[in-house]
């Protein structure tokens, strides 16, 4: 520690800090205008400057001075103030004062910074600049009029978002913030350089002029999309969500937001949110009552209580804690029924199962913060970064910063593979259990097993003829890295599941804890496996037990039981099937067959439109509860608007059937955590009031043990391509095609060919193709690179036109035709 | 007790000789000063409302009976798309006029502001735009 007197105060901090950082530490605000605090000093604004006293005679920018032993730092003093002053001149004289327009207006530092040092004279004069502004694109608006130079946006994409879409050209007055070539914006569109603009030259075009910073409301909430659990700021006005507001002492990722967290909130209030309950009459879903729609669900219900086996239900992981608790009580309690599940019944496997198995425990051994604090992070599929990206923000940063080794082992290329030191092995597509078990052969033949692991020789049986030809990888590869996960201090895997990635279920997962726990990788901070769970509650769904326990049907096998007449009443909360769940076809004719399907939803979605009975539900921004994130941690939602029309929570949903049932009945979603509180060990002693803002991480006790993971051996057929379904970076499942932001982007499905392939099929970028499946064709755009190597198509799942749900089947690889159309 | 009755009659009777102070509205009328604060209009330049639409109005406004709502126009300029005044609720203080950054909106010296119905004491934009 080094200690310093700053304004009379004596402060003690680390070495490594800055003299700015020492007076953040003591409360004292410094002023300053380029500097975040994710990103390293810059030392480029000149409004940070102070007096030294070791350093007399000239000012000191205090975010670039490292502090010394003894210092003694003035932070105002009367020539101090004229100098920022001289620089607050100097900014304004070429900045624009239209501040009546400007969004950034009562957000501005700029503005703030000139009332606050009250400069309302400028000694210079000179001409502002012309710069042609970019209002072409979709999400973020750049007027280079109204920069100052603090170069914050260049910073934060390439040191955190690692894309690099902008740097300084030109020289002197000259300079601007430019982009390739000067041309439009062509990156993420994760708007980190719009929520870092210290003035209004990064606009986010969604919010253009739509409310004034001052008039919004905030509410602190969780992002609804993905299941890292990013903590967001809503910005609501008039019943109505406009923006997401930057706040950088939010969260792990210190306020740092994706595409979809930060351009994809328009859902909550879209034209086509339901208002009103639908109910099927002469075979056309109309407006009707909730009296009506409830008594319709709540007489069938009570009728498939004398045989539950006929009653099933289906949850999204987007409910709320005390939703899917709820949920739970009612069909597994009150109607009786174990043929409850969620996420096509194989997305959460690998907890439910897996982690099961091989720890005991349904949750992740590792948590979020274990990413930076790792030496070595194995990454299945580069897809962690499509599928989370505020992970993949964090792994750069582990990499780039703190030097953390990565390997990537992958059916793909992808950005990840692109990071400094990063190792990519690119298998065969669906061999992921075989590439660990020869990881897990290769730990035992070099003789790096850690000591006194049990069932060491029945892994040792399981994996004998576990070779890395198998995997479609070289023996060397497999070697090299085997030694330098067993050799590294601290080793990391990292494992995204979900609907995507059927490959990703449990035998995968036990396959990499027998790799973690092998080398003695688990127990420790730092160390283990992250598996990462899809969408924002899926951790919560597992703890709330929504997946059959007993001799229940899961999702698969229910959607069969509605097509053999088994099911008669399918309750559906959220879920859309259609879409998202293997063999669209098979699907589609079990759903029309089922005697009674309600859904409770937020848009009329294709499962939606099958239903007997639709009950408009409400969005994460009208209701209050818990997520759960994949490094569980359990933290507060809470509610920034009205409920949209006459839309019900899902809690008040399932609360009016319960009661109607003869089942409990709770006063508000509260009552429910502490029942949670109550029966879910893991949640023992939380209460929402205690977790706050930050939340809190559950503890797991873990017992781990080696459980040999067969792996199925794929034929590749000859001929056709490998299908691998995925994620895109811009969505999320199926509801991120209802906010604008995600699909300006990217808006359509598509395939996604090696460009040997292409050209061999004589495809080009942009054309329609046609790829047939045994199960069926779809009709999708082909997107041609490098990314996929040959022999390999991937496509997203998350589109209802064109859904490559159409062509598979739930098995790890599709093997496809792909012609021109 | 005679002496305040007579003293009070004298004042009584003074005023019947002087120019009574109450005006015969509407046959008679005032002499509006300037600075009077009466209705407001929305000043006008090169065909269009000066109005950029910058929600100070709105924020400063105590009894909250300002409504815009900002579009944007081809030029990508920010205009008033809605600009209305509910004039049962304003109070005349002129705090907008105050806060206005482009003077574009202004009080006039008109005062009959009566109506029929409620709806009619809603002024939107086309009611307030400055008359040529």
């Amino acid at each position: 520690m080094v200690n310093l007197t700053i304004d009379g105060k004596q402060v003690a901090v680390e070495k490594d800090a800055t003299i700015y950082d020492a007076a953040k530490a003591c409360g004292i605000k410094i002023p300053i205008l380029c500097h975040d605090k994710k990103l390293h000093p810059f030392g480029g604004c000149r409004m940070c400057l102070v007096e030294v006293e070791q350093m007399k005679g000239r000012l000191i920018p205090s975010c670039t001075t490292p502090v010394t032993e003894g210092m003694i730092v003035q932070t105002t003093t009367d020539e101090i103030v004229k100098a920022r002053k001289l620089v607050l001149e100097l900014l304004l004289l070429k900045h624009p004062i239209d501040c009546p327009v400007c969004d950034a207006a009562g957000d501005c530092d700029l503005q703030n910074l000139t009332y606050e040092y009250k400069v309302n004279m400028n000694r210079f004069v000179d001409e502002k600049f012309n710069h042609e502004i970019d209002y072409e694109n979709p999400l973020i608006e750049r007027d280079m009029n109204r920069c100052i130079h603090c170069g914050k946006c260049a910073r934060i994409c390439d040191e955190i978002v690692s894309y690099g879409a902008y740097t300084f050209i030109n020289r002197g007055i000259e300079a601007k913030m430019g982009t390739e070539f000067d041309g439009p914006l062509n990156c993420e569109f994760c708007g980190s350089c719009v929520s870092v603009c210290p003035v209004g030259a990064l606009n986010s075009r969604p919010f253009k002029f739509k409310a004034r910073w001052w008039a919004l409301q905030k509410t602190k909430s969780v992002c609804s999309y993905c299941g890292t659990g990013c903590q967001l700021t809503l910005g609501s006005k008039d019943g109505k969500v406009l923006t997401t507001i930057y706040d950088e002492n939010q969260g792990f990722h210190n306020g740092q937001l994706c595409t979809r967290g930060r351009f994809g909130y328009q859902f909550v209030n879209s034209e086509k949110r339901l208002t009103a309950p639908l109910i099927r009459k002469n075979g056309k879903l109309q407006e009707a009552t909730w009296e009506e729609a409830l008594a319709e669900v709540t007489s069938r219900l009570s009728a498939g209580k004398s045989d539950p086996a006929s009653v099933a239900a289906l949850a999204t992981p987007r409910l709320t804690n005390e939703e899917l608790f709820l949920f739970e009580k009612l069909f597994r309690g009150t109607v009786g029924t174990d043929n409850i599940d969620h996420s096509a019944g194989y997305a959460h496997e690998a907890l439910t199962k897996g982690a099961k198995a091989s720890f005991g425990v349904t949750a992740s051994p590792a948590e979020i913060a274990d990413v930076q604090k790792s030496n070595l992070l194995l990454v299945v599929k580069s897809d962690a970064y499509e599928t989370h990206p505020v992970i993949g923000f964090e792994i750069n940063l582990g990499v780039k910063r703190k030097g953390i080794a990565l390997r990537i082992v992958s059916d793909k290329k992808g950005k990840l593979t692109r990071l400094p030191g990063a190792k990519t092995t690119v298998h065969a597509p669906g061999s992921e259990i075989a590439l660990f078990n020869a990881l897990c052969k290769s730990v035992i033949d070099q003789g790096l097993a850690a000591e006194g692991v049990a069932g060491l020789d029945a892994l040792k049986a399981a994996v004998a003829d576990a070779t890395a030809e198998k995997a479609g990888v070289t023996a060397e590869e497999i070697a090299a890295i085997a030694k330098d996960f067993a050799s590294a201090e601290k080793a990391l895997i990292i494992l995204p599941i979900g609907q995507g990635y059927p490959g990703h279920n449990a035998a995968l997962a036990n396959a990499a804890a027998n790799l973690a726990i092998l080398t003695g990788q688990v127990g420790k901070e730092g160390a283990g496996l992250l598996i990462m769970s899809e969408k924002n509650n899926s951790q919560g769904a597992v703890d709330m037990g929504i997946y059959p326990k007993g001799t229940g049907l899961n999702a698969q096998a229910i959607i069969d039981g509605c097509a053999n007449g088994n099911v008669k009443t399918l309750f559906v909360a959220g879920e859309n099937p259609v879409v998202s769940y293997p063999n669209r076809a098979k699907v589609e004719k079990a759903l029309e067959n089922v005697e009674f399907m309600v859904v409770s939803e937020l848009f009329l979605t294709e499962t939606a439109a099958m239903a007997d009975v639709v009950l408009p539900a409400c969005s994460f921004a009208e209701k209050s509860g818990t997520f759960t994130s994949l490094g569980r941690r359990v933290q507060n939602v809470r509610k920034a608007i009205p409920a949209v029309g006459l839309a019900k929570s899902d809690f008040d949903i399932l609360n009016a059937l319960s009661q109607a049932l003869g089942g409990a009945r709770y006063n508000n979603q509260g009552e429910v955590f502490t029942e949670i509180a109550a029966n879910v060990p893991a949640y023992k002693g939380l209460t929402q009031a205690g977790l706050k803002d930050e939340g809190a991480v559950y503890p797991v006790t873990l017992a781990a043990k080696l459980v040999p993971a067969a792996a199925k051996a794929s034929a590749p057929a000859a001929g056709k391509l490998a299908l691998v379904t995925g994620s895109a970076l811009y969505h999320c499942g199926t509801m991120s095609r209802f906010g604008e932001g995600p699909m300006y982007v990217c808006p359509d499905a598509y395939a996604e060919l090696n460009v040997a392939d292409a050209a061999a099929l004589k495809v080009a970028e942009g054309d329609q193709v046609t790829v047939t499946s045994g199960t069926g064709a779809v009709q999708v755009a082909a997107k041609v690179g490098k990314r996929v190597p040959q022999g390999v198509v991937f496509s997203p799942y998350h589109f209802g036109e064109g859904s490559v749900n159409t062509i598979t089947d739930g098995s790890e690889v599709t093997y496809v035709t792909v012609a021109k159309k | 007790m005679i002496m305040p009755l007579i003293k009070g009659l004298q004042i009584t009777i003074s005023h019947m000789f002087k120019k009574p102070v109450t005006l015969q509205y509407p046959t008679e009328r005032p002499d509006v000063k300037p600075g009077f604060r009466g209705l407001h209009t929305l000043n006008v330049s090169h065909d269009k409302a000066k109005c950029v639409a910058c929600y100070l109005c709105p924020t400063v406004c105590p009894a909250k009976c300002i409504t815009v709502e900002a579009g944007e126009d081809q030029n990508h300029d920010k205009y008033a798309a809605k600009y209305e005044i509910d004039m049962l609720r304003c109070i005349f203080c002129g705090y907008c006029v105050e806060a206005c950054p482009v003077d574009a909106i202004r009080m006039t010296e008109q005062f009959e502001l009566a109506n029929y119905s409620r709806a009619d004491f809603t002024y939107t934009k086309e009611r307030l735009l400055e008359k040529k």
